[in-house]
């Protein structure tokens, strides 16, 4: 299995930087996400004092990389339909790999891509005034639970569009799915402000608890390790249930 | 002759539930190993089905199959290890060279020393100082020669080629055919072939089945396909009707079959019949005479009542769709 999971995440991972175009996107994309959303709330931010310290692109960063690990889902599960639709799913499973393998290699290929934009998207923070007081510790501790926030929402993307051939379904998906998650999250703004029932839903979130985690290494606040614990419990949850589903319902064709 | 490489007992597969299509009915086979072995029918009979099946794609409705010795059902890796598939489209890697896509396919194969068996390859089908190259800069043959070394690459005991040449100009095609005999020769496959091409299965294959909805109406060599018809076909249109009972009363006329101003007469030796033909019939009343000596297509028709052309929308259809992929991609 080893052998089929590494041939299949290199070829994930090439077929996405080897695209200009996606790689352009890749670097394009954090900069506008501050440019345009930070720049635009950033005096309403100050003015609110609901933001701890610091400037609210430091508050914003943290969300801003979790909320990209959930839209590098949407990326495997259309990367698995192409597949399916030009046959290559077909050559794959014509050999002695599983639809398991498959489904591993595209989740990793996926938090992979997600993993990209996190260099970028510092650079574009510390452009923007942000500073980062982390020690190596820290960093180390945030980028796994990046990681695991991208291996878990991957997960869930490939395991719902496991059964399907329709070139829509991810855009759908990622549509219906990633809305509610980010806005009803502590990405962007502080839960604190949210009615009830959306702080209910923020608050088992995985993107307030990756958000939360970013933030306390970049604003100096205490550091809750229960946060990396709880991205931990999703990532392995998510996978499993992708695992599962992929091995009785992945489609060939 | 050699133990068998492929034994089909008694299969059926039905898509959907119990009222859905029955793509193969009771089929069975026995395909000696070290054959070209041709599946021959028009598109719907059930050949791709059968692929399906063999290769673990598709699960079995009822009936068993074994592959390499081992059961199609319950050692499907063990199977997938051992058969290699070339398929209609010719699907790689486009963003990949050619030495990356024998690198994958050496991965989900997981093979350990595969550059030696790789080289060699590349250099049969004469792509080895291609292989640094971008396969989306390949011509479409490159690519199936490609396609074919990613099949062989880990010495397969049996290689599945669900119409090869579908699609390809008629110089493609004889390269085809002219590699798909070399290979049977220098690496001893046993190869599985679909088509609906009469000439192909003709020229490649020791042994053929024909297949129709799903079920094999005959199995042997082509010499032996051809020996069951001892007939002649002669094609005839008319200028007008004729009187049917004019023509099944020529000597040696085995049937007549009209559909309009066409004719399909069933006779014993074209050359004694044609002088017959025109002692009762006048010249100026025919407009087309055509004879098929026996032929798997005359051998197709006896067996299921209509030709394999007659299908051949369907193969406009799947060709524009291939166009349509290769475009995409």
């Amino acid at each position: 299995m080893r052998s089929q999971l590494w041939g299949l995440y290199v070829r994930e991972v090439l077929r996405t930087f080897r695209n200009p175009f996606v790689v352009l996107v890749t670097l394009v994309q954090p900069f506008m996400w501050l440019a345009f959303f930070g720049s635009s709330f950033v005096n309403l931010a100050s003015a609110s004092g609901k933001f701890g310290e610091g400037t609210y692109f430091a508050f914003l960063l943290p969300g801003t990389l979790s909320t990209s690990m959930l839209s590098v889902g949407m990326f495997g599960s259309m990367s698995t339909i192409q597949d399916k639709r030009f046959g290559f799913m077909k050559r794959i499973l014509i050999t002695p790999t599983s639809k398991e393998t498959i489904f591993l290699s595209k989740a990793f290929g996926s938090a992979t891509r997600g993993l990209v934009q996190i260099p970028v998207m510092v650079a574009a923070a510390y452009v923007f005034g942000v500073s980062f007081p982390l020690s190596p510790l820290d960093w180390a501790a945030w980028v796994l639970a990046l990681l695991l926030l991208a291996i878990g929402f991957s997960s869930l993307f490939l395991a719902i569009t496991a059964p399907s051939t329709d070139w829509q379904t991810p855009g759908v998906v990622s549509n219906f799915i990633t809305m509610p998650l980010m806005f009803a999250s502590a990405a962007l703004f502080p839960s604190s402000s949210f009615p009830s029932w959306m702080q209910a839903i923020s608050n088992v979130n995985p993107i307030t608890f990756s958000a939360a985690l970013g933030r306390s290494f970049l604003l100096g606040t205490s550091v809750d390790w229960f946060n990396l614990l709880y991205l931990s419990v999703f990532a392995v949850l998510m996978v499993v249930i992708g695992y599962i589903v992929s091995a009785r319902w992945l489609k060939v064709e | 002759m050699n133990p068998p490489a492929i034994v089909v007992n008694d299969l059926s597969k039905r898509y959907g539930n119990a009222h859905g299509v029955l793509a193969l009915d009771r089929v069975s086979l026995s395909i000696p190993g070290g054959t070209v072995f041709g599946l021959m029918g028009p598109n719907g009979a059930g050949k791709t089905t059968l692929i399906k099946v063999l290769t673990g794609i598709s699960d079995i409705t009822s009936g068993s199959a074994s592959v390499a010795g081992f059961d199609v059902r319950k050692e499907s890796l063990k199977v997938r290890a051992r058969i290699g598939w070339v398929a209609a489209e010719v699907i790689l890697e486009d963003d990949f060279s050619t030495w990356e896509n024998l690198w994958l396919q050496a991965r989900l194969q997981d093979l350990k020393d595969w550059e030696g068996r790789a080289e060699h390859l590349l250099r049969y089908f004469g792509l080895l100082d291609r292989k640094d190259d971008k396969v989306s800069h390949y011509s479409t043959g490159m690519r199936k020669k490609l396609e074919i070394a990613l099949a062989l690459l880990h010495q397969p005991t049996v290689i599945f080629m669900d119409e090869p040449t579908i699609g390809l100009d008629v110089a493609t095609r004889r390269m085809l055919w002219d590699i798909v005999t070399g290979i049977h020769k220098e690496f001893g496959v046993t190869v599985l072939l679909t088509t609906h091409y009469i000439e192909e299965a003709d020229a490649l294959c020791d042994r053929i089945a024909i297949i129709d909805r799903g079920r094999i109406v005959a199995e042997g060599s082509p010499s032996e396909l051809k020996a069951r018809v001892r007939s002649d076909m002669v094609q005839l249109e008319t200028s007008e009707n004729l009187d049917a009972a004019t023509l099944a009363q020529i000597p040696g006329v085995t049937e007549v079959r009209a559909q309009g101003n066409d004719w399909i007469i069933q006779v014993g030796a074209s050359e004694e019949f044609l002088p017959q033909l025109f002692a009762r019939v006048h010249p100026n009343q025919i407009r087309r005479i055509s004879v098929e000596k026996p032929s798997l297509e005359t051998v197709f028709l006896q067996l299921t009542g209509h030709r394999i052309a007659e299908e051949e929308p369907m193969q406009d259809i799947r060709k524009f769709y291939a166009q349509m992929r290769r475009a995409r991609a």
